[in-house]
């Protein structure tokens, strides 16, 4: 091999090798996730946990869920690292209290349920961080025909 | 002088001028507000631009209209389907479906372009009868493969049954993320700063591509195979590789074009594309054997007008929409149709003049 070819194949392996670099770095970046945000008493809870009046929950910097006792929010967020905003009402007319939660989501998972009392309480993340598994709805689960022809119909003259 | 004789020009512009005067006349008709009309308008271009530019380079090499930009639309969609499953979202998304559908594409263009090589002087038809070809082994690939080979976990994609994918894929996650990456607005009009940004630069590397040797060899081999040839250019070779660029670009574009969209028609998005992106370079001016970017842009606005007020036009006029939606599906067929015989008909017609000048210039030797 002269020199050239062997430059020309340094480049090529390079080139393969940036292009392979971003696709990994974009399999971590670009992972979504969708958060869903429990303001109720765990199941199976243990320990001292006081589920707050109200907590409305602000992902960068917008407004995505207010959560009464009892409520569920959601959110989609993309990359493993997730911050939000709490604002925290204990008691009705009481004071709201302002907290920051960074963490780091599991890849595997597509749906998470957070339980922000069980983390508010301080609890070990097994015990506030669960997978969300959807049920499938009726329609999911309802035979669909596949067309793959266009004109499917327009040649049928009848018997 | 004949470079200016008026019914030379009114037959080389006769599709754009024909095209002005149904604008002219259905635009006020449909009753839509010129800002209605103009935000479709720029929505459109920007969703179709990078595909269209990427039938001009085939037709650089002399290879015709390339109706298997199609095979580049299926590699563009297998990324999307693919990374979607994964659930990468947003732009990244999108990238990672460009890097996906990049290999696919250049294989098919790859063999699209050595088949082509088979076919010299039928590259058209070939590449349109190649894209049935190959879509039967995209349905293949989607309907069986894709569930027990190609693994798919989400039931929102995948049929019921437990292999192949559903007919509509959902691109939300992604959808206009990147026509609102950089958001602008002018006179309420959303302008897609990034999506333009980028058919700019594939506007800049055509123009910068032309200019090489590999695009002047391009040209050489459009306008001469044989002479080419004998230029020491590799014709096969310059050929192949015009197609692979082609299909990858189509790939890019398609990528494009569904983000836009918001969703993919797993079996048919592909199917039209070709021919209603064939129909706007056309209608921009575009010949089988000549295109340039101008006539890209002039084209989506030409075509992309009549898609939008044809069928209010049809509405007001004959109380039925569909007449509208009729009419410019017949347009778009029409229009290419009207493209090929006026290609091959000046082909014949330089050729009997030149054959006439030919038995002229012998006579004058005789004597």
């Amino acid at each position: 091999m002269n020199k050239a070819n062997k430059k020309t194949w340094i480049y090529r392996f390079a080139a393969l090798a940036a292009v392979l670099l971003v696709a990994a770095a974009m399999f971590i970046i670009g992972r979504g996730h969708t958060v869903y945000f429990d303001n109720k008493m765990p199941e199976n809870a243990s320990g001292n946990i006081e589920v707050p009046y109200s907590i409305e929950v602000f992902v960068n910097g917008e407004k995505v869920a207010k959560l009464k006792d009892g409520d569920r929010g959601m959110a989609e967020t993309m990359g493993q690292n997730f911050k939000m905003e709490l604002l925290v009402t204990k008691e009705k007319g009481g004071k709201t209290s302002k907290i920051e939660v960074g963490m780091s989501l599991p890849y595997n998972m597509d749906g998470i349920i957070l339980n922000l009392p069980a983390m508010l309480a301080g609890m070990d993340e097994s015990q506030y961080l669960t997978e969300f598994i959807p049920t499938p709805s009726s329609e999911d689960t309802e035979d669909e025909e596949v067309v793959t022809d266009d004109t499917e119909g327009l040649m049928d003259f009848g018997e | 002088m004949n470079k200016y004789n008026v019914s030379d020009i009114l037959r080389r512009f006769s599709v754009p001028i024909m095209f002005v005067l149904i604008c002219v006349i259905c635009a006020p008709i449909s009753g839509l507000s010129p800002s209605y009309l103009a935000n479709e308008i720029v929505t459109r271009m920007g969703r179709n631009a990078f595909l269209i530019l990427s039938l001009l380079i085939p037709i650089m090499a002399g290879m015709g209209l390339n109706f298997s930009m199609t095979l580049g639309a299926m590699a563009g969609e297998i990324g999307l389907i693919l990374v979607c499953d994964w659930q990468i979202i947003g732009i990244p998304g999108m990238i990672l479906a460009m890097i996906i559908s990049i290999p696919i594409s250049a294989l098919l263009g790859l063999f699209c372009g050595k088949v082509l090589n088979m076919a010299k002087g039928r590259e058209m038809i070939t590449s349109y009868i190649i894209s049935f070809f190959i879509n039967g082994i995209y349905q293949l690939v989607v309907l069986y493969l894709m569930g027990p080979v190609i693994p798919i976990k989400h039931s929102t994609i995948k049929l019921p049954r437990g292999y192949g994918v559903r007919n509509t894929v959902s691109l939300l996650s992604m959808r206009q993320k990147l026509d609102n990456l950089i958001p602008l607005s002018i006179a309420g009009v959303k302008i897609p700063v990034a999506t333009f940004i980028i058919v700019f630069l594939l506007c800049l590397v055509i123009v910068w591509f032309r200019k090489t040797k590999l695009g002047q060899d391009m040209r050489a081999v459009g306008q001469d195979m044989e002479v080419a040839k004998d230029a020491g250019i590799n014709v096969e070779r310059t050929r192949i590789i015009s197609m692979v660029l082609s299909t990858v670009f189509a790939g890019v574009g398609m990528i494009i074009y569904l983000q836009n969209m918001g969703n993919i028609a797993t079996y048919s998005s592909h199917s039209q594309i070709g021919m209603f992106c064939i129909a706007a370079l056309l209608v921009g001016g575009a010949s089988v054997d000549k295109a340039s970017i101008g006539n890209v842009f002039l084209g989506i606005v030409l075509f992309h007008t009549m898609f939008i007020v044809a069928p209010k036009a049809g509405t007001v006029i004959t109380g039925d929409s569909m007449i509208g939606e009729y009419f410019r599906v017949f347009v778009s067929y029409a229009v290419i149709t009207v493209a090929l015989v006026m290609y091959e008909t000046n082909k014949r017609k330089n050729k009997s003049k030149a054959g006439e000048q030919l038995a002229l210039d012998q006579e004058a030797a005789n004597e």
